[in-house]
């Protein structure tokens, strides 16, 4: 109670101190914390601030250049070709060629990538592929293609992580990230002189770090938003562009699409929504939320119990594993739908945390930028089910979208928004595409 | 006989008035803007169901007002009859529930048709219009906002998206410093349409600046980005070739001093210039000609006249004060704390005579504008402030002196350039 009340009078003296804008000034320590490891994909803090893509999304979720400055495709998408922007360099001075992107992107997928082969010619970096690839560009933002250096110049691999981006890493002590400002970053020089994550820290203490001034930016999961709202924390959001999603096994039993379909009748939606995710975000049944496509609504939300039993049809499946990724709320989550579950006959256990390969997994969709058919395509590429999504028209792509689910090996739920919350020394924070802090652009009032 | 002459009479006017106003009616609908959806819509249904009755529903997702859904209702029931589909008539097994939507891109109308167990979707698609006010004020000045014409790249698309430094109107063509290029636009159809681009590799920075000023003769400009100094230059083309041809535009690394302000008479050379700091977006405090006073490290200046002669240098520092020099004394402006980074001194005759127009936000999420006097050592609003569409991310004194250019982000991050002129109230 005291703790609660602390966080609350320390904002509300912040917020009294608060100044006019004027240009961002250059210096100072952006202090963040995280609950989780700053490396991690999809949303790791540091990816996004030690590496760049090919291509980048703005705030907008349009497609940027990035690392190339231009990119045609020929052969109808079979074959694309990237130009790398000159005079780029990795942190420790390494010139970025298209044999150091092709090395990475090589690293960064192995077997399992979008294209059949990448090679560098000159300045460019050619895909090709068997397939169609009409998104390749929106999916090379993505955080999984961030280019590294795998090989210096001695052919030696570096040490610690080597990118292009405006922060490079610096030191990890005390369980304390530290990133120095990259002076020669080919998109200008941050604004803030380092960046200090503090990672695995819990998310009471991230918050109550930010009352006290001990840090600038901390987590604020979607289900404590509304939390943080009344404890008048400065509260960043981004539209709701995680996907919760139920992706289940076709092995066994579950290969019957009935039993999947009473899987998806009984999960009760709502329940996610109201109780553990405390109304944030939006309910939803299909795979693009309804900002982005606009005809999500048609997909039905509704839990249908009878339902369930009847495409059960009596069948005995066994027992049936689910696995969560994550902790705190997603765990909760987790028990909710198992208990669904049981109430429409199947026998459901959770699995230990951590474990990944279950016949359930209730798993997190990242969707960026605002082109539904990239989006719908990279979703596909997340749960290994990639197939290119040429459609462009609503119609079509509702359509396909519509196939998609029939077959009932992802449930959708819930889309989640991500959240953040700031002390009053930051400012022109904003939130990138991905959910992800935009830290470079970001500077501090008290800075000189 | 009389009375039956009148009586016709009487009955021909109101068949005319009645005709009209049906007219009118049918005439309005048809002018509706959503009068082609709604016929492409229902023509879609009238596919799927075939000629019958069903029952409508309408409902609103969409940013479309509430008043304008009845209206819509009607559109789409009219052109269902049309077509052989009743609307109405809930005892009918048939349904249709439409439901105005829109995603990121588009306005998108989609319909539900269920009949019995069986439930097929249509959806049209709808062109999203756009509307945008204007703020005026009622104090002594007026600031009145003029947004410039769209500008439009050589491939047909809009570049709303590329960061704009600084802008001026040369020659009946505009000229655009971007953060990697100089373009010249010519008008056309209401739009600037870029004819000519100059490459200009000055250093990338997360706050790029830049000054683009047109000589005494308007027919040239000299340009400076960070690290860059650009000249241009137009001369008449030869032998028929378009006007647009006729522009050079060369530059070059430079570190050489910026101006950072006309004298009042704005034929004249720069009153003062600043060195810039690359690596930091500001002025370093180092100015030319010297003017007695070792200056802080600031963002913006101008210069006041004085009534009396003289004048005083105004300075915008990257420590948020903003000071004048005069008579080689610096000192601190009352009633600027809550002032922007950027100002233009603009004489607008109103009022205290000159003005200085800067950008004010506080925690706003969109920036505004406002004219201030300042007689003395005190900064009077003279002005109300003149909402902005989003960041005032570069400002300055156009040309004329008497207005300020100002580049806006919005949210979305699209650039455009705003005349803000200061009118006597």
């Amino acid at each position: 109670m005291f703790r609660r009340f602390a966080i609350s009078f320390v904002f509300t003296l912040a917020a009294l101190g608060a100044t006019a804008r004027t240009r961002p000034h250059y210096g100072g320590t952006l202090r963040v914390e995280v609950a989780g490891d700053p490396w991690q994909r999809p949303s790791g803090i540091a990816r996004r601030l030690v590496y760049d893509g090919l291509t980048q999304l703005d705030p907008s979720g349009a497609l940027q250049p990035a690392l190339a400055i231009s990119w045609e495709q020929d052969n109808s998408f079979h074959r694309w070709q990237f130009r790398l922007r000159p005079g780029v360099r990795f942190h420790d001075g390494t010139v970025l060629t298209s044999a150091t992107v092709v090395a990475s992107l090589k690293a960064s997928c192995s077997a399992r990538c979008p294209w059949d082969a990448v090679k560098a010619v000159g300045p460019l970096v050619i895909f090709t592929n068997d397939s169609s690839m009409p998104n390749l560009p929106a999916l090379l933002a993505s955080d999984q293609f961030l280019i590294a250096l795998t090989a210096n110049a001695d052919g030696k691999t570096p040490a610690g992580a080597m990118g292009t981006g405006p922060f490079q890493a610096s030191d990890f002590k005390n369980g304390v990230l530290a990133l120095a400002a990259n002076e020669n970053c080919w998109s200008g020089r941050p604004f803030a002189d380092s960046v200090e994550i503090r990672v695995h820290r819990s998310i009471r203490d991230q918050w109550l770090d930010l009352g006290l001034g001990r840090a600038d930016l901390v987590e604020v999961p979607a289900e404590q938003l509304r939390q943080a709202q009344q404890q008048r924390l400065s509260v960043l959001t981004s539209p709701p562009i995680v996907l919760l999603a139920l992706q289940v096994s076709d092995a066994g039993l579950l290969a019957n699409v009935k039993v999947r379909g009473a899987i998806a009748a009984a999960v009760d939606r709502s329940a996610l929504y109201n109780v553990i995710f405390q109304k944030q975000g939006e309910v939803t049944a299909s795979l693009l939320p309804q900002k982005m496509s606009g005809y999500s609504f048609l997909f039905p939300t509704a839990r249908d119990l009878n339902k369930a039993h009847e495409l059960r049809g009596g069948l005995a499946t066994g027992e049936l594993t689910l696995s969560v990724e994550g902790e705190g709320a997603m765990q909760l989550a987790g028990q909710r739908i198992a208990l669904n579950l049981r109430e429409a006959g199947f026998n459901v256990q959770m699995a230990p945390v951590g474990v990944q390969h279950s016949d359930l997994m209730l798993r997190k969709f990242l969707i960026s930028g605002n082109d539904p058919s990239a989006a719908l395509e990279r979703i596909l590429w997340d749960a290994d089910a990639l197939v290119p999504v040429t459609e462009q028209t609503s119609a079509d792509l509702y359509k396909r979208e519509q196939t998609i689910l029939e077959n009932r090996k992802i449930i959708t739920l819930v889309d989640l928004p991500l959240g953040y919350a700031s002390g009053a020394r930051i400012r022109d924070l904003r939130v990138r595409a991905d959910g992800t802090p935009d830290l470079a652009g970001t500077s501090m009032e008290d800075a000189r | 006989m009389r009375a039956m002459r009148v009586v016709v009479t009487v009955a021909l006017v109101v068949c005319w008035a009645i005709g009209c106003t049906a007219l009118g009616a049918q005439l309005q609908q048809s002018q509706s803007p959503w009068s082609q959806p709604a016929a492409e819509l229902a023509g879609q249904i009238a596919d799927i169901l075939g000629p019958g009755q069903a029952q409508l529903t309408v409902r609103n997702l969409s940013t479309i007002q509430a008043g304008e859904i009845p209206s819509i209702r009607k559109l789409i029931e009219q052109d269902l009859k049309a077509r052989g589909v009743l609307a109405g008539g809930t005892e009918s097994a048939n349904a249709i529930r439409v439901t105005l939507s829109e995603n990121a891109r588009e306005r998108l109308w989609v319909a539900e048709v269920i009949e019995g167990n069986e439930t097929r979707v249509t959806m049209v698609h709808v062109g999203a219009g756009e509307a945008s006010a204007i703020r005026t004020t009622n104090e002594r000045v007026v600031l009145r906002k003029e947004k410039m014409p769209s500008l439009v790249a050589r491939s047909g698309g809009t570049m709303r998206d590329d960061p704009i430094l600084a802008a001026a109107e040369i020659n009946g063509h505009l000229v655009v410093m971007f953060d990697d290029r100089i373009s010249v636009f010519s008008s056309a159809g209401g739009r600037w349409i870029e004819s000519n681009s100059f490459a200009m590799s000055s250093k990338l920075a997360r706050d790029a600046r830049g000054i683009l000023l047109p000589t005494a003769d308007g027919g040239s400009f000299t340009a400076y980005a960070p690290g860059t100094q650009c000249s241009g230059s137009y001369s008449l083309p030869l032998n028929g070739a378009a006007q647009d041809s006729g522009w050079t535009v060369r530059c070059r690394a430079s570190d050489d001093p910026w101006p950072v302000y006309q004298s009042a008479d704005a034929s004249s050379a720069p009153a003062l210039k600043a060195f810039y700091n690359a690596a930091r977006d500001f002025f370093t405090g180092v100015v030319t000609p010297n003017i007695g006073v070792d200056l802080p490290p600031f963002y913006a200046a101008g210069m006041i006249p004085r009534p009396a002669g003289g004048a005083a240098v105004l300075l915008a520092g990257v420590d948020g004060k903003v000071q004048t020099v005069e008579n080689g004394v610096m000192r601190p402006i009352a009633g600027a704390r809550d002032w922007g980074s950027d100002l233009a001194v603009v004489r607008s005759g109103c009022g205290m005579g000159t003005q200085v127009i800067t950008s004010s936000s506080g925690e706003a999420a969109n920036d505004s504008l406002r004219a201030f006097g300042i007689p003395a050592l005190e900064a009077i609003p003279e002005s109300n402030a003149l909402g902005m569409d989003g960041t005032v991310t570069a400002l300055w004194t156009a040309q004329d002196g008497k207005s300020a250019m100002a580049v806006v982000r919005n949210g979305a991050g699209e650039y455009e350039v705003d005349r803000v002129s200061a009118l006597c109230n």
